[in-house]
C-alpha cells in the first residue's frame, strides 16, 4: 500500500517533467541547469501593431464599440424585469463579421448551464475512526437554492431579436451565449443595430448566491414587507471581440467575471413611485423624479464637506411603511462605460457629498451612498467617506477619476462592482432594546469592502482587463491598491497583503501558478488576490523603489485606460517603465509556483597574507599554538611527567631551539624578490591591502525555494552596529541553486543575516542568520510569552490580595472587572 | 446501490459570489524535534473568524472584545481537526492555547511526536459549516520534504505518508 503511493507520486512527478519540456519552445537536453532569467521571448505573445513591445497599444490598435439604449420594467410584485433594448454595433476591427456574439449572463441559472450541471455535491458520508459512520449532510441553504430554482423559470426569455428595419434575426444559444447571424455581413468601420426584447425572473441573492438579485425583508412594516433589488448582468450584452481572442467564447461559469465592451448608455428604469434607484450614470429627468427637496440637497451637496442626506433615514423609515400602485420612469445616461448596473428600492436612505477633484477630466464627482435602516449609523459615517477617500489615493496611481458619479449600495450582495456603482454587504445589528450596534470588525469590513468594490471602478471597470480569463488582472491589482488606501485611512488596521501573509500558501505542494484562468484556479483568494498583491508589493518596496514602481503603474494605468490590457501588457509596461529587467520576476512570481526560501548555509573569514615572512610565520606559529593541546599531554604535564630531554638536556640541538615556523633569510630573500617582480600597480594593490588588513568573508547562499530574488543581507559588527548590504536577484543568474559572495569589510562582523525584517516571503527564517540563531518555533514563543504574562498576573493578583480585607464580594467584583476589560 | 442517510446540516452562508472576502485558513503541523512535539498552528483570517463566530454561537459573539468568544471559536476550531496515525489511532492533541496577531486568530494545539510514524491522516473541517466555499490548507513539516493537502467541503481525513 505505502509503496503504491509512493511509486504513484514518483510518477505524477516525472510526467509533470516531460510536460514541462514539451510546453517549452527552447529547453535544456543536457545537465540540470535552470535559466531563471531567460526572457520572456517564447512564452509572451509576439508584438504587432494591435500590441507593442513596450505593452502600449499598438499602432493599429483597435476594440469594437456597443452603444445601448434600454427600456425596462421592474415588477416588484412577479420579481421581474422585462425590457426592450437596442445594441448599436460598432465595427472598428479590420474584420468582416457575419454575427455577433451576445452575452446571456442570466442563463447561468437555467438548469442546463454548463455551471449547473457541473457543480460538485459537497459532503460524503463521513466514516468516523471511532466506526461511527455519519451520513453525507445536505445544508438547508442547498435545499433552498434547489427548491428555489425547481421553483422559478430562470434566465434569459428571448422574445424577439430584429434588425434596425424589425427584420427578426435568427440567432442560436449556446449556455450563456447567443449568435445572432447578421443578415449582411458588417464590414470594417461600419455600424449595425440589433433590437432584443427580454425578460427574466429576479433570482433571490440569499438563496441562489450570485452577483445581483433580490433580498426580502418580511419584518418591514409594509405588509408583505419590502425587497431590496440590485440589477447586474442584466441585459444581453455583447460579447467582446478582441484582436487576440477574437470572440470570447468561454462560457460564464461563476467565477472567471467579465470581458467586455465600452459604450455608451441610455436607460429608462420603470419602477414603483416609492423607489429610490441607483444607477450607473447621471440622472436625467430629476424633475420627474425627485422632489424639490431632493433636488435642493443635492444641489447643496455638491458643496458640502460631509455627506448631506438626500433621503434622511427617517423620511426612508416612513416610505418602507406604505407603498404605491403608481409608477415613475427614472432616465439615466452613461458614456464610456463597459457595463451598466443598477439598484431600485423604497427601503433606501441616500446621502450623498461632492468630491472636488479638480482638473480638467472631472472636476465635481457625486460621491454617493444607498442603504436601508439595517446598515444604519455604520454606512452613514463611513460609506460616503470610504468612496472620496478611495478616489484620492487611487487616482494618485492612475488617473483622475473619469465619471460624474461613484456610489456604494448596500443590498444582499457581499461586494461587487460596476461602473459608477457597487455593491456591499456589511450591516449593523439589531440589539434586543431596538437598537442598532456595530462591531469594530463589521466597521472594517465596511470600509476595506467600499475601498476595494470602488477601487475596482479603476481596474476593471476602466483600466478593462479581461476577467473571464485573468482574475488577477483586477483582483491582484486592486488588492495591492486597497492595501495602499487601506493604510492611508488607518495603518493600525492590519490589511494584509504584507510578504508574511502569503508564505503559508506559497511554500504549500497544492497551488498553481497565477497565470491560471479563472475558472481552474484551485484556491482562488491567495492565488489570485493576496499572492499577486504582495508581488507587487515586494516589486514597489524591495526591487524597484517606489519612485521606479509609481511611475511605471501610473504609466501602465495610464496607457489602458478605456482599453483592453492582457498580461504581457503589464508585465511589458512595468519592464519599460521602470528600466529594469522585470522578466525573473514574473517568470517566478506569476508563471511558476516555486517560493522564496535563500539560506545562507556558511560563512567563512579570510586574511590577506602579507607574503612577509616574519609576519605570516608567526602567525601561522600562533594558529598553531592557539589549537587545543591534546588530553595526552595535558594529563603528562599535570603528573608532574618529566621528559627524556628535559631530563638529559644534553641531547638538545638546533631543531630544539627552533620550531617549524622559524624564517630564515631564505624566506626573507624569497620575500624581497617577489616584491620585486611585481608591477608597480600590482606592488601599490598589494600593499595597500595589506596596510588596510581588512575582513574578508566569503557567504555560501542557497535557494532552496527555487524562486530567484535580491539577498537583502544584514551584516551586525562587533561594535553593534549594523550595515544593509543588498545584493540584486541577478546573482542567481548563472546557478540559481547555490553562490557565493564575498564581502570585505573594515569592521568585524559578528553575525550575518538574510532578510531580518521579512520583506521578501522567505518561508524559513530560520536558515537565514549566521551562525545559526534557534528559533523558537511558533508555539515554543507563544508557552514562553504567556509563561511570563502568567507570572506577572499572578504576582499582581497576590499583591491585591495582600492589601485586601479577604472578603468575598470585593473579590468577585475584582474578577468581574476583569472580565470586562478582557 | 446503497443508499445513503442524507441529514441538514445548517449551513449559513450560501457559497455568494463576492469580489472581497478570501475564506481561507493554513494550518501548520510541524514536527518539532527540539520539544519532541507535534506542533499544530491553525492561522484563521481574522476577518473570517469575526463574522463566522456571529453565525456559530450567537450574534452578540465577538472575537476582539470577549474572552469568552475567543475561547469557544478556539475549542470549535479543535473539534473540527484532528490528525491520526495511518491505522486510525487518533493523536490526542492538547490545548496550547490562542491569540490575536495583527489580522490573524491563531489557535495552538500539540501531541508527542509517535515514533516510527510512517504516514498521517488530517481531518480539517473548521467554517466548512459556515461556508462551504471555505479551503482549509494544511502543511506538513519538519518529517521529510513539506507536504500539503487541501481541505475542500467534500473533504474528510486526507493522508500524507512520511
Amino acid at each position: 500500500m505505502n509503496k503504491s503511493k509512493v511509486w504513484f507520486v514518483a510518477g505524477l512527478v516525472f510526467a509533470g517533467t516531460i510536460q514541462f519540456a514539451q510546453a517549452s519552445a527552447v529547453s535544456q537536453t543536457k545537465g540540470n541547469f535552470v535559466d531563471k532569467f531567460r526572457q520572456l521571448d517564447e512564452v509572451l505573445p509576439t508584438p504587432n501593431v494591435y500590441r507593442n513591445a513596450a505593452g502600449e497599444p499598438g499602432e493599429s490598435y483597435w476594440q469594437q464599440q456597443a452603444n445601448y439604449t434600454i427600456k425596462v420594467r421592474l415588477d416588484e410584485q412577479k420579481r421581474r424585469i422585462d425590457a426592450q433594448e437596442t445594441i448599436q454595433y460598432h465595427n472598428n476591427s479590420p474584420y468582416t463579421l457575419k454575427y455577433i456574439w451576445i452575452q446571456l449572463d442570466q442563463n447561468i441559472f437555467r438548469n442546463d448551464s454548463i455551471a449547473e450541471r457541473t457543480s460538485t455535491f459537497n459532503s460524503k458520508p463521513d466514516t468516523s475512526l471511532g466506526g461511527i459512520d455519519k451520513p453525507a449532510k445536505i445544508s438547508l441553504n442547498q435545499l433552498r437554492r434547489q427548491q428555489f430554482m425547481a421553483d422559478n423559470e430562470l434566465g434569459f426569455s428571448i422574445d424577439k431579436i430584429a434588425d434596425s428595419r424589425g427584420r427578426a434575426l435568427d440567432f442560436v444559444i449556446v449556455g450563456t451565449n447567443m449568435r445572432v447571424d447578421l443578415p449582411t455581413p458588417l464590414k470594417p468601420n461600419q455600424k449595425t443595430e440589433l433590437a432584443i426584447d427580454f425578460g427574466f425572473n429576479i433570482v433571490e441573492e440569499d438563496a441562489v448566491g450570485a452577483r445581483s438579485g433580490y433580498e426580502h425583508f418580511p419584518d418591514d412594516a409594509r405588509e408583505g414587507g419590502n425587497d431590496i433589488f440590485l440589477m447586474a448582468q442584466w441585459y444581453p450584452r455583447v460579447a467582446a471581440f478582441t484582436d487576440y481572442e477574437a470572440w470570447t467564447n468561454k462560457e460564464f461559469l461563476g467565477r472567471g467575471e467579465f470581458t467586455q465592451e465600452f459604450g455608451d448608455f441610455t436607460v429608462e428604469i420603470d419602477v414603483p413611485a416609492d423607489h429610490i434607484v441607483s444607477s450607473t450614470g447621471v440622472l436625467q429627468n430629476p424633475r420627474q423624479v425627485l422632489s424639490n427637496t431632493q433636488r435642493e440637497r443635492l444641489e447643496q451637496a455638491e458643496k458640502a464637506d460631509k455627506p448631506v442626506f438626500i433621503v434622511t433615514p427617517e423620511e426612508a423609515l416612513e416610505n418602507e411603511k406604505a407603498g404605491t400602485d403608481k409608477r415613475k420612469v427614472w432616465k439615466f445616461s452613461a458614456e464610456n462605460v463597459r457595463d451598466f448596473a443598477w439598484a431600485s428600492s423604497r427601503k433606501f436612505i441616500w446621502d450623498a457629498q461632492g468630491y472636488q477633484q479638480g482638473g480638467d477630466v472631472q472636476p465635481l464627482v457625486m460621491a454617493m451612498s444607498f442603504y436601508p435602516k439595517e446598515g444604519g449609523e455604520l454606512w452613514e459615517k463611513y460609506s460616503t467617506a470610504s468612496v472620496i477617500h478611495t478616489m484620492e489615493v487611487y487616482s494618485r496611481f492612475s488617473f483622475d477619476y473619469p465619471y460624474p458619479t461613484s456610489q456604494s449600495v448596500n443590498g444582499p450582495v457581499g461586494g461587487m462592482e460596476y461602473p459608477m456603482i457597487t455593491f456591499n454587504g456589511p450591516r449593523t445589528i439589531l440589539q434586543d432594546d431596538g437598537s442598532r450596534t456595530y462591531s469594530l470588525s463589521e466597521k472594517r469590513f465596511l470600509i476595506g469592502v467600499v475601498i476595494h468594490e470602488i477601487g475596482h471602478i479603476y481596474f476593471p471597470m476602466i483600466v478593462n482587463s479581461d476577467e473571464r480569463q485573468w482574475t488577477w488582472m483586477d483582483e491582484g491589482l486592486n488588492s495591492f491598491l486597497d492595501g495602499v488606501a487601506g493604510r492611508e485611512w488607518d495603518p493600525s488596521i492590519p490589511w494584509g497583503v504584507e510578504p508574511r501573509s502569503i508564505v503559508d500558501y506559497m511554500k504549500s505542494t497544492n497551488q498553481v501558478p497565477i497565470m491560471t484562468q479563472s475558472d481552474s484556479v484551485l484556491n482562488l483568494g491567495p492565488n489570485a488576490y493576496t499572492k499577486p498583491a504582495a508581488a507587487l508589493n515586494i516589486l514597489r518596496e524591495v526591487i524597484l523603489g517606489r519612485e521606479l514602481f509609481d511611475y511605471a503603474f501610473k504609466e501602465y494605468a495610464q496607457r489602458w485606460a478605456f482599453k483592453r490590457p492582457t498580461p504581457a501588457d503589464f508585465f511589458r509596461t512595468m519592464e519599460e517603465a521602470s528600466g529594469v529587467d522585470l522578466d525573473w520576476f514574473w517568470r517566478g512570481w506569476f508563471y511558476s509556483t516555486d517560493h522564496v526560501d535563500i539560506s545562507l548555509d556558511r560563512v567563512y573569514k579570510l586574511r590577506l597574507d602579507t607574503k612577509d615572512p616574519d609576519i605570516d610565520w608567526e602567525r601561522r606559529r600562533q594558529e598553531e599554538a592557539d589549537k587545543p593541546t591534546p588530553l595526552f599531554v595535558q594529563r603528562n604535564q599535570a603528573e608532574g611527567r618529566k621528559t627524556w630531554v628535559e631530563l638529559n638536556p644534553g641531547v638538545r640541538d638546533f631543531h630544539d631551539d627552533n620550531d617549524r615556523f622559524t624564517v630564515t633569510n631564505k624566506q626573507r630573500n624569497a620575500y624581497q624578490s617577489f616584491l620585486e617582480k611585481l608591477e608597480p600597480w600590482e606592488r601599490r594593490v598589494f600593499e595597500r591591502a595589506v596596510a588596510e588588513d581588512k575582513n574578508y568573508y566569503v557567504l555560501d547562499f542557497k535557494n532552496l525555494g527555487g524562486l530567484v530574488m535580491p539577498i537583502l543581507l544584514q551584516a551586525t559588527y562587533s561594535d553593534g552596529t549594523t550595515e544593509s548590504l543588498n545584493i540584486p536577484a541577478e546573482i542567481w543568474r548563472r546557478n540559481a541553486q547555490s553562490v557565493s559572495k564575498l564581502i570585505v569589510t573594515d569592521k568585524e562582523v559578528v553575525e550575518f543575516a538574510v532578510d531580518p525584517n521579512w520583506e521578501t516571503a522567505d518561508v524559513d527564517i530560520e536558515n537565514n542568520y549566521y551562525p545559526r540563531r534557534i528559533m523558537p518555533s511558533r508555539i515554543e514563543a507563544f508557552k514562553y510569552n504567556r509563561s511570563t504574562d502568567h507570572i506577572s498576573r499572578d504576582l499582581m493578583q497576590d499583591a491585591k490580595t495582600k492589601l485586601k480585607s479577604a472578603e468575598s464580594e470585593d473579590n468577585k467584583t475584582e474578577e468581574n472587572q476583569e472580565e470586562e476589560q478582557n | 446501490m446503497r443508499t445513503f442517510w442524507l441529514a441538514f446540516m445548517v449551513l449559513i452562508g450560501v457559497s455568494a459570489a463576492s469580489a472581497h472576502q478570501l475564506r481561507t485558513a493554513s494550518t501548520t503541523v510541524l514536527f518539532n524535534e527540539r520539544t519532541g512535539n507535534i506542533e499544530v498552528l491553525h492561522r484563521f483570517f481574522l476577518h473570517d473568524a469575526e463574522h463566522a463566530v456571529k453565525q456559530l454561537f450567537d450574534k452578540k459573539a465577538d472575537i476582539h472584545q470577549l474572552e469568552r468568544t475567543r475561547e469557544q471559536f478556539s475549542d470549535y476550531v479543535q473539534q473540527r481537526f484532528g490528525l491520526a496515525t495511518l491505522d486510525d489511532q487518533k493523536l490526542p492533541l492538547s490545548h496550547v492555547g490562542y491569540e490575536i496577531d495583527g489580522n490573524n486568530f491563531w489557535v495552538y494545539q500539540e501531541a508527542p511526536i509517535v515514533p516510527n510514524l510512517k504516514g498521517l491522516k488530517i481531518r480539517h473541517k473548521a467554517l466548512q459549516d459556515v461556508w462551504q466555499s471555505q479551503q482549509n490548507l494544511v502543511n506538513v513539516e519538519g518529517n521529510g520534504p513539506l507536504q500539503s493537502v487541501t481541505f475542500n467541503s467534500a473533504d474528510n481525513w486526507l493522508e500524507v505518508y512520511f
